[in-house]
C-alpha cells in the first residue's frame, strides 16, 4: 500500500516537471495531447484489458464527449464545466447503449458491430449540420484554462486521478468480477456473476472517461472536425492499448506515451513516418504480445 | 606599428563576427499535407516549391532562403501541432500552408499571434480572409470569387435555369457550392438539387442516375478532385445526362481540375465549361518557362497542375517581396499588402485589404471540344 | 416503360453491379473467416496491390514488351494480379496468421493486419504516389443499352465474373476432396487433424485462394475504383459490414448480403442522398447483429454461447 502511495506521489512529481523539462510550445502542447491520450487508453483498457470486450469503437465517446461539449458552450452559453459534465454524461449513455450489444455478441461480431457504432456517430456528426456544422467545422474554441502548461496540469491531474480510481477498481472484488467474465464468460454465469451489469458497467465508464477527454480536445486544437473522429482513431487508441500492455494498469499509459511522441520524433522521416508506424505496430503485436509491459517484466526477470 | 597591427586584427575580427551575426536568410516553414489522403495537394505542391528554389539557386537578392516542410496531413490537430514545431525550431519569417481548409484555419490564429505571414495557396474557404487576420495572404481565388462567375455566367451566358449542385462532402466542396448557388440563384435560376458525395465514392451511376431523372437540367456544376470527377463525369455520359453522351446538360467546374483530365475523363469531358486559372497554353513567358523547367525535372510527360502552379508561385511572392527590401515577418507582409500586378503563372497578384488577391483578370472561362482540347470563352 | 419503373429498375441495376463489386472483396474476407476464424484488416489493400499490379502489366509489360492487343493485354494482368494476391496472402499467412496461430487468439492478429494494412497503403503511396491513376480496360469505355436500362460494360464483366468465381468456389468446396478438407478444417480443426488432413497446409491453401480472388477484384475494379493507394480504404469497412449481415463465414450469406448492399445504397443515393450510404448501411448492420447475429442465412451453429 505504501509503495503504491510512493509511485503514485513519485508520478505527480515526474508530471508536475514534465512541462519544464519540455520547454517549448510545441513540445508542451505534445504533452497535452499525451495526457488526453493517456486518459482514451485507460478507458478503452477497462472495457478491453480488464473487462475482456473487443471494442473498436471508443473513438465515437471520444467524439461525442468534444462535440456535446462544444455545441453546448457555443450555441448554448454553458460554462465548460457544466457542458464537460454533460458531455461525460451523454457519451457514459452511449456507452451502455454499446454495451447493450456486448451482452449478446462476442469476439468479433463485437468487434464489428463496435465498429459500426463508430461509423454511425462519425456519419451523424458529417451529416447533422444544424446541429454540429458537420464538415464546415466549429471555429474560434477556447480551452477552459488557456496556457497550455495550465492545460496540461489540468488533464494530466485529471488522468492521474482516474488512475489511481482505476487502480483501485481494479483491484478490489469489482475487478475480480470483470476479469471473470473476461477470462470466461460462462463460468462466471454460473458463479452467479451478472454479465449484463457488469459489461454495462465497464462500457459505460469508458466511454464516460473517453467523453471527459474528449471535452479538452476542441480547445486545445481550436477547431473542431468530424474528420478528427474517424475510425483510425479508433484503431490508434487500440494500439495505445496492445503496445503498452493490454490488461495492465501501466500498459495504457506506456502505450500512450510512445504512441504519442512516436509520430512526432519520426517526422524527420518524412514519408516514411507512416510506414514505420505500421511495421512497429505489427512487430510489436507479433513479438511481444503482452506489450512493452511484457518486455520490461521479462528483461527485469519479474515473473 | 603593434597598435595598427592589434587594431587591424580586432577591426578584421569584429567584422568576421558581425558578418556572421547577420548572415542575410529568410526563413520559409512550408506546411503541406505530405501523408494520408492529403497527400495529393502536398505532393504537388511541395514539386512546385522544390522547382522555384531550384531555379532561384536558393537565394535571392543575397539573401538565402532556407525551407522546412512540415506534414500537416490535413489535419486542423497535426496543422496545429507542425506550426508550433516550426515557429519554434525555424523561427520562420513566413509560413506557407495549408491546402485543406480546416487545417489553413487552425494555423491562422496561430501565425497571426507570432506576427508571421501566412501565405495561402490552396484553400476556398471563406473564413480564412474575412476572419479579420492582418498576417493572412491568400492567391487562391475563394469560394466567392469562384461562385460568382460560373453562377452568374451560367445564368446569362448559357441560359441555364436549372441545376443540380454535385459536391464534395468537404469543407472546400461546401463552400464551394455555396458560392454557385448564391449568384445562381440571384441571377433567376434554380437549383433542383444539392448531391454531396464522400471521398470514398467510387462509382457514381446512381447519382447520375437519380439526375437522369430529374427532369429538365440546364447545368451540372461540380466541385470534386480530379479522380472521381473522371468517373462522375463518365457515369453522367453514361446516363446520357449531358453533351459527351447525348444529353443535354453542360457540366461546369472551377479550377480544381487540372489540365489532362479531358483526356482521362474522355468523349464524357465533351461540353465541359470551367474557369481555369492555370492554363498550360497561355502564351505567356512566365507560363511556358515554368512548364519547360517542370519537365525538365519531373519527366517530359508531365503538364504541371495548377497546385503546382500555385505552390511554384509562392516563392516567386516571398522572392519578389525580398527584392523589394523585404527582411523580416514585417517587411514582408508590409511589401505584400503593398504587391500591384505582380506577374507569376497564375496570374497577377493585387492582394486587397484582407489578404485574399483580387485581380482575377486570369481566370477564364474554356469548353471542352468534341476533340479535347479547349476552346477560350470570351466571358 | 414508364418513367419510374425505369428508374426503379436501373437503380437495381446500379445496385446489382456495385453489389458484385463488394462481393468481389468480400468473398475472400468470409473465405478466410470460415476457416481460419481471422479477419484480414489487409484483405481490401490486397485489392488495391491488385489493382495497380494489372495496371502495370497491362500498360507497361503487356502492350509494350510483349505487345499484346488490348484484350490479350487485360487478361494477362488479371493473371498478374491474381499471381500477387496470392503471393501476398502466402507472405502475410507466413508473417502473422500462422505465428499467432495457436495462442487461439481473436484480437492480436487483427491488430497485426492493421499494421499491415497500414504498412501496404503507405507503402503504395511512397511507390505510386497520391495522384489517380487512369487505368482503362478495353471494356470499361463501352457501354451496354437495353431499352431504356444501361450500364457499362466494365460491370457487366464484374457481374460476370463475380458469379462465376462464385460458382466456382461453391463448386470447388462441395465436390473437390480439396475443398472437403477445408470444410473440414474449418468446422474442427483437431478431428480434421487426427484424420490425417495437415490443417495448417490447407489453411495456407485457403488464405492463397481468398488472396488470389483480392488480386483479381482488384484488376476488375481498377477501372472502376478511383485508383490510387486509398482505394481499399474507400471498401473495407462495407466489406466487413457485409461479411457480418451475411453471416461471417458464409458464403451464401455473403452474397446474398453483398447484392443487398449494393441495392441500398443505390436507393439510398435515389432517395436520401449519397452522404447517408454508411449510415443507412451501418444502422441495417446494427438491427441484423441485434435480430439475427447468426446472419442471414445461419449455416453454422452458433458459437458464441
Amino acid at each position: 500500500m505504501r509503495v503504491r502511495i510512493v509511485s503514485v506521489l513519485i508520478a505527480i512529481l515526474v508530471v508536475a516537471a514534465l512541462p519544464w523539462l519540455l520547454q517549448t510550445p510545441y513540445w508542451r502542447g505534445i504533452l497535452v495531447l499525451c495526457a488526453m491520450n493517456v486518459l482514451l487508453a485507460l478507458s478503452l483498457n477497462l472495457v478491453l484489458g480488464y473487462t475482456g470486450q473487443l471494442n473498436l469503437g471508443q473513438s465515437a465517446f471520444f467524439a461525442i464527449g468534444a462535440y456535446v461539449s462544444t455545441i453546448l458552450i457555443k450555441s448554448y452559453g454553458w460554462s465548460f464545466w457544466l457542458a464537460a459534465l454533460a458531455a461525460v454524461g451523454g457519451a457514459g449513455l452511449l456507452g451502455l447503449a454499446l454495451a447493450a450489444f456486448a451482452v449478446r455478441l462476442r469476439g468479433h461480431y463485437l468487434a464489428i458491430a463496435s465498429l459500426g457504432f463508430a461509423v454511425i456517430t462519425y456519419q451523424v456528426l458529417i451529416n447533422w449540420e444544424n446541429v454540429t456544422q458537420g464538415v464546415r467545422g466549429i471555429y474560434g474554441i477556447l480551452p477552459p484554462v488557456r496556457s497550455t502548461i495550465g492545460l496540461f496540469y489540468l488533464v494530466a491531474g485529471i488522468a492521474v486521478l482516474v488512475y489511481v480510481l482505476m487502480d483501485n477498481l481494479v483491484r478490489s472484488p469489482i475487478g475480480e468480477t470483470l476479469r471473470a467474465i473476461r477470462e470466461d464468460e460462462v463460468s462466471a454465469a454460473s458463479l452467479g456473476i451478472n454479465g449484463a451489469v457488469w459489461k454495462a458497467f465497464a462500457f459505460g465508464v469508458g466511454a464516460a472517461i473517453a467523453g471527459l477527454a474528449g471535452c479538452f480536445y476542441p480547445g486545445f486544437v481550436g477547431t473542431l472536425v468530424p474528420e478528427a473522429f474517424n475510425i483510425v482513431e479508433s484503431f490508434t487508441m487500440l494500439a495505445m492499448v496492445i503496445v503498452g500492455g493490454m490488461g495492465t494498469m501501466i500498459g495504457p499509459v506506456i502505450g500512450a506515451i510512445v504512441l504519442t511522441f512516436l509520430p512526432e520524433v519520426l517526422r524527420d522521416f518524412g514519408e516514411f513516418r507512416l510506414m514505420i508506424y505500421g511495421l512497429a505496430l505489427t512487430l510489436v503485436v507479433l513479438f511481444m504480445p503482452g506489450g512493452i509491459v511484457q518486455a520490461w517484466r521479462a528483461l527485469t526477470g519479474r515473473r | 606599428m603593434k597598435l595598427a597591427l592589434k587594431t587591424a586584427v580586432l577591426a578584421f575580427a569584429f567584422a568576421a563576427l558581425g558578418a556572421q551575426a547577420q548572415e542575410r536568410v529568410i526563413r520559409i516553414g512550408v506546411l503541406m499535407p505530405i501523408s494520408g489522403p492529403g497527400s495529393y495537394f502536398g505532393v504537388m505542391g511541395k514539386e512546385g516549391i522544390d522547382l522555384a528554389l531550384e531555379q532561384l539557386k536558393g537565394s535571392v537578392s543575397g539573401y538565402r532562403l532556407q525551407v522546412q516542410y512540415e506534414d500537416s496531413a490535413c489535419s486542423p490537430l497535426q496543422a496545429t501541432n507542425t506550426v508550433k514545431r516550426v515557429l519554434e525550431q525555424l523561427k520562420p519569417h513566413i509560413v506557407i500552408g495549408e491546402e485543406c481548409s480546416d487545417a489553413s484555419l487552425a494555423i491562422a490564429p496561430i501565425l497571426e499571434q507570432a506576427k508571421v505571414v501566412q501565405l495561402n495557396a490552396g484553400s476556398v474557404t471563406m473564413k480564412l480572409t474575412e476572419s479579420g487576420y492582418k498576417y493572412v495572404f491568400r492567391i487562391f481565388p475563394n469560394g466567392e470569387q469562384q461562385g460568382l462567375p460560373l453562377g452568374r455566367n451560367a445564368y446569362t451566358k448559357l441560359g441555364a435555369r436549372t441545376a443540380v449542385l454535385l459536391y464534395e462532402k468537404t469543407n472546400a466542396g461546401v463552400d464551394s457550392a455555396d458560392g454557385f448557388e448564391k449568384h445562381f440563384v440571384a441571377a433567376g435560376g434554380k437549383i433542383l438539387a444539392r448531391i454531396d458525395f464522400g471521398r470514398d465514392v467510387n462509382d457514381f451511376t446512381a447519382i447520375a442516375t437519380r439526375i437522369a431523372a430529374l427532369g429538365k437540367v440546364d447545368v451540372l456544376p461540380t466541385f470534386g478532385l480530379e479522380g472521381q470527377q473522371v468517373r462522375l463525369s463518365q457515369a453522367l455520359a453514361q446516363a446520357r445526362v449531358v453533351k459527351g453522351g447525348g444529353g443535354n446538360a453542360v457540366q461546369m467546374g472551377s479550377i480544381w481540375l487540372p489540365y489532362g483530365f479531358d483526356q482521362k475523363a474522355g468523349a464524357a469531358a465533351e461540353g465541359y465549361i470551367r474557369i481555369v486559372q492555370f492554363d498550360p497554353t497561355e502564351k505567356r513567358s512566365i507560363v511556358q518557362d515554368f512548364i519547360k523547367a517542370f519537365r525538365a525535372k519531373y519527366g517530359a510527360d508531365r503538364v504541371p497542375t495548377h497546385i503546382n502552379a500555385h505552390a511554384y508561385d509562392t516563392i516567386l511572392l516571398v522572392a519578389e517581396a525580398v527584392r523589394r527590401g523585404a527582411t523580416d515577418s514585417e517587411s514582408i507582409r508590409d511589401r505584400f499588402s503593398k504587391f500591384r500586378d505582380v506577374e507569376v503563372t497564375t496570374g497577377r497578384i493585387s492582394f486587397g485589404p484582407n489578404g485574399q488577391t483580387t485581380d482575377l483578370s486570369v481566370i477564364h472561362f474554356i469548353e471542352t471540344q468534341k476533340d479535347l482540347t479547349w476552346k477560350g470563352l470570351d466571358w | 416503360m414508364t418513367d419510374l419503373l425505369a428508374l426503379f429498375v436501373q437503380q437495381s441495376v446500379n445496385g446489382v453491379y456495385l453489389g458484385c463489386l463488394y462481393v468481389m472483396v468480400a468473398l475472400g474476407l468470409t473465405l478466410i473467416y470460415g476457416v481460419l476464424n481471422q479477419i484480414n484488416f489487409a484483405h481490401a489493400d490486397f485489392v488495391t496491390v491488385g489493382a495497380f499490379a494489372a495496371l502495370f502489366t497491362a500498360t507497361r509489360f503487356a502492350t509494350k514488351v510483349l505487345g499484346l492487343p488490348d484484350t490479350g493485354a487485360y487478361l494477362l494482368s488479371m493473371v498478374a494480379a491474381l499471381g500477387t494476391g496470392a503471393l501476398l496472402g502466402l507472405a502475410v499467412n507466413a508473417a502473422v496468421f500462422a505465428p499467432l496461430r495457436e495462442r487461439g487468439d481473436e484480437l492480436r492478429p487483427l491488430i497485426a493486419t492493421i499494421g499491415v494494412s497500414v504498412i501496404i497503403e503507405n507503402g503504395q503511396l511512397w511507390l505510386f504516389g497520391p495522384i489517380p491513376y487512369q487505368f482503362d480496360s478495353p471494356f470499361s469505355r463501352e457501354t451496354i443499352r437495353v431499352g431504356r436500362i444501361f450500364f457499362s460494360m466494365q460491370s457487366a464483366l464484374v457481374v460476370a465474373v463475380s458469379a462465376a468465381a462464385i460458382a466456382a468456389l461453391y463448386a470447388f468446396m462441395k465436390f473437390t476432396f480439396l475443398g472437403k478438407a477445408l470444410r473440414a478444417v474449418a468446422q474442427d480443426r483437431e478431428t480434421a487433424g487426427l484424420m490425417g488432413i495437415n490443417p495448417n497446409l490447407l489453411i495456407a491453401i485457403t488464405i492463397v485462394i481468398a488472396s488470389a480472388l483480392a488480386g483479381v477484384a482488384g484488376a476488375l475494379l481498377g477501372p472502376v475504383l478511383v485508383l490510387t493507394p486509398f482505394a481499399g480504404a474507400s471498401v473495407i469497412v462495407k466489406a466487413f459490414a457485409i461479411v457480418i449481415i451475411g453471416g461471417f463465414g458464409n458464403m451464401q450469406g455473403t452474397i446474398i448480403a453483398g447484392l443487398l448492399v449494393g441495392i441500398i445504397e443505390a436507393f439510398t443515393v435515389q432517395y436520401l442522398g449519397s452522404g447517408l450510404i454508411d449510415l443507412v448501411v451501418f444502422v441495417l448492420l446494427l438491427v441484423m447483429l441485434v435480430v439475427r447475429p447468426t446472419g442471414l442465412i445461419a449455416e453454422r451453429k452458433e458459437e458464441n454461447v
